[in-house]
């Protein structure tokens, strides 16, 4: 069986601080971690694995030709086999549009991959986009937010959190329910649904130590250049008008509903 | 001159750092308290291969070199000095006692399950009328046979009360002295005779044991001997001399600590209408504790680097052991100070960092051994030998 | 200059020294260990008069002066460090300040029983957002400032013009020491103008003593949150003029500092008795390590550095008999009273290797003990601001903090 992992880094959000009183953000730490949802997705398809000869391929989430750590991480903790793409055309970042189809052709070229894990949504943006729209290109299903997943056979079967509007209708109020796809699909993980692993340490020294541990892929032989143009434009920026201040009315009771009561009949006419 | 550290130490300190913090620091004030050894770590961490860390990868080991274990030793000592020490015992007199100088069959046998963390191992040395003078051992060897008889008793012994495998100093031809006279065994604990005595109250690192061990006519197999008979003592030296780098190593996590709670607390605490940090006299502490924590930083890792690169590092490794111990007393004492009433008491941190960091100063070679190797180290280079 | 005490101070020294032995030195240890108050030292020291030590015979006291009360200090401290504090939060902080800026009538109300041991004081000053900020402090009291009383008019109301309405004190008081077994409080609080002090008997509605803080070191100390709910007040328990409260705060630490400094010279001394004892007899290569220069060296320095203490703590003790004595006595006193308590004990502890370590040995308990001081009372920086603002006063120059 073959399992795709697709990772991105963000920012450690423990080496910024927001300062509220004057509205700014220091970054006091520049340093990268996992995308806490892909880390569930690597530990959800590492369980998987465990106990079976099923391989795991790292892919990354962005293009980064200069860094890998997030790839070396994947193989620390027991990845089979991971690829970074290399070259670039045009102007980065490419968004997940156009990674989307960046990363169909590299799965296409992986050949017979059974499961896409990825996470829901990335922490520094919000956006939940990638595994959808990767989905679409390749018109494979997908299930979105797993808390959990398990191969049986030839589908995956996934727990899925209920939104509470939604319980009345799916499963009778339940918050979970199971939710089955026909494989190859693609299956997004919840942030926080699972904790990876430790590495083992004598694997990650090797991994560091070894130049030529993650494989290097050109991207133009992946995608033509047109492929690679952003899907949006961004022309400008628009903001709704300034609200007027509201006014505060002060004074005893009976005052106080004086005003309030003939502004009211003002405005309303 | 390269001062960067290389991607794996790199990805290795991240990956200790993020175990220390979810891991060990969670149990530090428990394990202070109630006066328990965190088993459930060392277990974690053996799973991990960190009990190995700076052994070859062929005897179980990580393969990460003296610069790795260092890296162990200050993320670990900047959360719980305990759990450092106990790791420490372990991994730099326990196990590389065996590294350095077993033989093959001892270290396939008892190295490796040391390094892999399926045992743990403890150095045993220490008697009541040898501290520092611990040439002046009188635990007994007798040849009988093919084996030994070991007899006596050794005290304020770390690891020693849980340990799986131990190495022993003892006295195999009282007419000699540490030249000639004293050897290493290694002693497996359930061998008959060994007992644990007293357990000892002590100020500080109460997470780590400190006990008492009898031997009490155990017989040990000759093949059991550590290196050659009679030279036990000797190549010691060299085992202690590495341990002496990575306490340094420690002790520059505990300093660390100290640093960055005090800024911490000196940024947010408010009195006479402003935060601590505008107060000069804490300036001046936070920026002298910095420096000494950037100099300790430099030697500990410069030293290991020498140790990595084959270097003789004997005289480095004591100066790592004597200022690291003294930076780490005075980072946390004058954090203590920042703390204020904050910093007595029991509820926080401060103190039992203030507890623990003042045995630095006073095992593996009190500071005043410490200073009798480097000044012997200097002036044995112009022909005079300096006697304890 | 006579350096020599007199006849009557040795003879003191000597019963100090004897109580001590008998009474305080036996249990020192297990009561830090179990981290209880020293009740039964408290009790027998009342016996003989210590709890009154410096008051006058009128309320019972000893009628010591201040220079045989910190060598009765020091004696203590000898052996507890923990004693010693007690007694001087007791004596020094609370009963003097009574005897100082109290009424007749309060006096004579808290003196004998203080004296007497059925009573111990307890000091309510620091908050969580007022530590060496003092003046921040936020316990509130309404009792208003009596009004001035009018010539030939008609007399003041009694109770300030409360009409019928009761004053009561809100907030909540830290690190008061002695608060588990007190049972009387001296509390500051912000009143209608400026800073006031009251005596609140322990048992006094809306008076309730909270949590204990557990302690690096003083593990027999007892050191609480109090809090105070709508907890009644009246002028008798107004202490002082209105609105004097830091004075009298002031004040007590000032003559406080003297006998802490002289307890950091008790400790300071025991602990350098017991690391020479322990030289002297610990054969390492072939000699004691007393033959050693390097411990020569540290148990030098010592000595030194106690003798010179000794004698800044005894000169400050005159002068409070004196009556004079500035701040920026205490405030040297206190310093470095405290630092060469800390420094000596640390020094000690290290001659004695892995023994000075162990909680079963002498030495650790006072370097854990010792390291307290130079942060109640009054922390050094604060009495560095303190003598920075004296020197620097003579150039005309003020130093705020």
């Amino acid at each position: 069986m073959k399992i795709v992992v697709i990772l991105g880094r963000v920012l450690d959000p423990a080496g910024i601080v927001v300062n509220r009183r004057r509205g700014r953000i220091f970054v006091n730490r520049e340093e990268y971690v996992m995308q806490p949802a892909d880390a569930c997705a690597l530990e959800a398809a590492l369980q998987i694995k465990d106990g079976s000869d099923a391989e795991v391929i790292a892919l990354p989430r962005g293009l980064l030709p200069d860094d890998d750590d997030v790839l070396r991480q994947a193989l620390s903790v027991g990845a089979d086999r991971a690829v970074n793409f290399v070259g670039r055309i045009g102007n980065p970042p490419y968004g997940d549009g156009v990674m989307a189809r960046v990363l169909a052709a590299a799965i296409e070229r992986l050949g017979e991959t059974d499961l896409i894990l990825t996470g829901a949504t990335t922490l520094d943006t919000g956006q939940g986009q990638l595994g959808p729209r990767l989905a679409g290109v390749l018109g494979w299903p997908q299930v979105v937010d797993a808390w959990a997943v398990r191969v049986a056979g030839d589908h995956v079967e996934t727990v899925c959190h209920i939104p509470p509007p939604l319980r009345g209708g799916l499963g009778g109020g339940n918050p979970y329910t199971i939710l089955e796809v026909d494989l190859s699909a693609v299956v997004t993980v919840h942030p926080g649904a699972l904790k990876l692993r430790y590495p083992d340490g004598a694997r990650l020294i090797n991994v560091y130590r070894d130049e030529k541990a993650v494989e290097a892929w050109v991207v133009t032989d992946l995608v033509s250049e047109e492929a690679l143009q952003p899907l949006l434009e961004k022309r400008g920026r628009d903001f709704p008008p300034e609200r007027e201040r509201s006014v505060r009315l002060e004074g005893a009771p009976q005052e106080v509903v004086q005003v309030l009561a003939s502004e009211l009949r003002k405005r309303v006419g | 001159m390269d001062f960067a550290f290389s991607t794996e130490h790199r990805a290795l300190r991240r990956l200790i750092r993020e175990f220390a913090e979810n891991e060990v620091e969670p149990l530090a004030a428990e394990i202070d308290r109630e006066g328990r050894v965190p088993f459930e770590t060392l277990g974690k961490l053996g799973q991990i291969g960190l009990l190995g860390v700076c052994f070859p990868q062929e005897y179980g080991g990580m393969g990460a070199g003296e610069i790795g274990y260092c890296i162990l030793m200050e993320e670990l000592g900047r959360v719980c000095t305990s759990t450092a020490t106990t790791v420490g015992a372990h991994i730099g007199i326990g196990a590389m006692s065996i590294y350095l100088d077993g033989n093959e069959e001892q270290k396939r046998k008892y190295l490796t399950p040391l390094a892999r963390g399926e045992k743990i191992g403890a150095f045993v040395l220490t008697e009541a009328n040898a501290g520092s003078d611990a040439a002046a051992i009188r635990t007994r060897a007798v040849r009988e046979g093919d084996s030994y008889i070991l007899d006596g008793t050794k005290t304020f012994n770390t690891n020693g009360s849980f340990a799986d495998i131990v190495t022993v100093l003892a006295v195999t031809d009282p007419t000699l002295g540490a030249r000639g006279g004293i050897t290493a065994f290694i002693v497996e604990s359930d061998m008959p005779g060994f007992q644990v005595g007293t357990h000892e109250n002590k100020m500080g690192i109460r997470g780590s044991s400190t006990a008492e061990l009898i031997f009490e006519e155990v017989r040990v197999p000759q093949e059991n001997v550590l290196g050659n008979v009679g030279e036990g003592f000797v190549s010691f030296m060299k085992t202690l001399d590495l341990g002496r780098l990575t306490l340094g190593a420690a002790c520059l996590g505990g300093a660390q600590a100290a640093l960055d709670w005090s800024v911490r607390w000196a940024r947010t605490r408010r009195q006479f209408g402003e935060e601590l940090a505008h107060k000069q006299s804490v300036q001046w502490m936070i920026a002298d504790m910095a420096t000494q924590v950037e100099a300790l930083r430099s030697l500990v890792y410069r030293v290991a680097w020498m140790v990595d690169t084959g270097q003789p590092f004997t005289q480095m490794a004591a100066m790592c052991k004597l200022y690291g111990s003294e930076v780490a007393s005075r980072a946390i004492d004058v954090a203590l100070q920042i703390h204020g009433g904050l910093g007595l008491s029991r509820d926080f941190l401060i103190e039992r960092f203030f507890r623990d960091a003042r045995i630095a100063e006073i095992f593996e070679g009190t500071n005043e051994i410490q200073r009798i190797v480097i000044a012997n180290n200097i002036f044995r280079r112009h022909g005079v030998r300096i006697r304890p | 200059m006579d350096f020599t005490l007199s006849e009557e101070q040795e003879m003191f020294l000597a019963m100090f020294r004897d109580f001590s032995a008998k009474e305080v030195a036996p249990n020192a240890e297990e009561l830090d260990h179990a981290e209880q108050p020293p009740l039964g030292v408290l009790r027998k020291a009342a016996q003989q008069g210590f709890l009154g030590a410096t008051l006058p015979e009128q309320y019972f006291g000893a009628e010591l002066d201040y220079v045989s009360y910190c060598l009765l200090v020091e004696t203590l401290a000898q052996d507890s460090l923990s004693v010693a504090v007690t007694l001087v939060t007791h004596v020094s902080l609370v009963a003097m300040s009574i005897l100082a800026r109290g009424t007749d009538a309060q006096r004579e109300e808290w003196l004998p029983p203080m004296a007497a041991g059925e009573m111990m004081g307890a000091f309510a000053l620091t908050e969580p957002d007022a530590g060496s900020d003092v003046a921040a402090l936020q316990t509130r009291s309404t009792l208003p400032h009596p009004l001035p009383a009018r010539e030939g008019g008609l007399p003041s109301p009694p109770d300030g013009g409360l009409e019928g309405g009761a004053a009561a004190l809100n907030g909540v008081k830290t690190w008061v020491t002695n608060g588990e077994i007190a049972g009387l409080f001296l509390v500051f609080a912000q009143g209608p103008e400026g800073v006031d002090a009251f005596l609140v008997p322990a048992d006094a509605p809306g008076l309730s003593v909270g949590y204990r803080e557990p302690t690096l070191g003083l593990r027999s100390v007892t050191f609480n949150t109090v809090y105070l709910e709508g907890c009644r007040i009246s002028e008798a328990n107004r202490l002082g003029e209105p609105g004097t409260g830091l004075t009298i705060a002031q004040r007590a630490q000032d003559r406080t500092a003297v006998a802490l400094a002289a307890a950091g010279l008790g400790v300071a001394e025991a602990s350098i008795d017991a690391a020479a004892q322990f030289a002297a007899e610990r054969v390492q290569f072939g000699v004691p390590i007393a033959q050693k220069q390097a411990i020569q060296g540290y148990v030098a320095e010592a000595v030194t550095e106690l003798e010179a203490l000794r004698y800044l703590v005894y000169r400050a003790a005159w002068l409070v008999d004196q009556g004079q004595g500035a701040p920026f006595d205490f405030s040297v006193v206190k310093a470095h009273g405290a630092r060469v308590a800390y420094g000596v004990t640390n020094r000690m502890l290290q001659v004695l290797g892995g023994y000075g370590y162990m909680e079963d040995y002498p030495l650790a308990r006072r370097y854990r003990d010792a390291r307290v001081l130079s942060i109640i009372g009054g922390p050094t920086e604060l009495q560095q601001v303190r003598i920075a603002q004296k020197v620097f006063a003579e150039w005309d120059v003020e130093i705020v903090p």
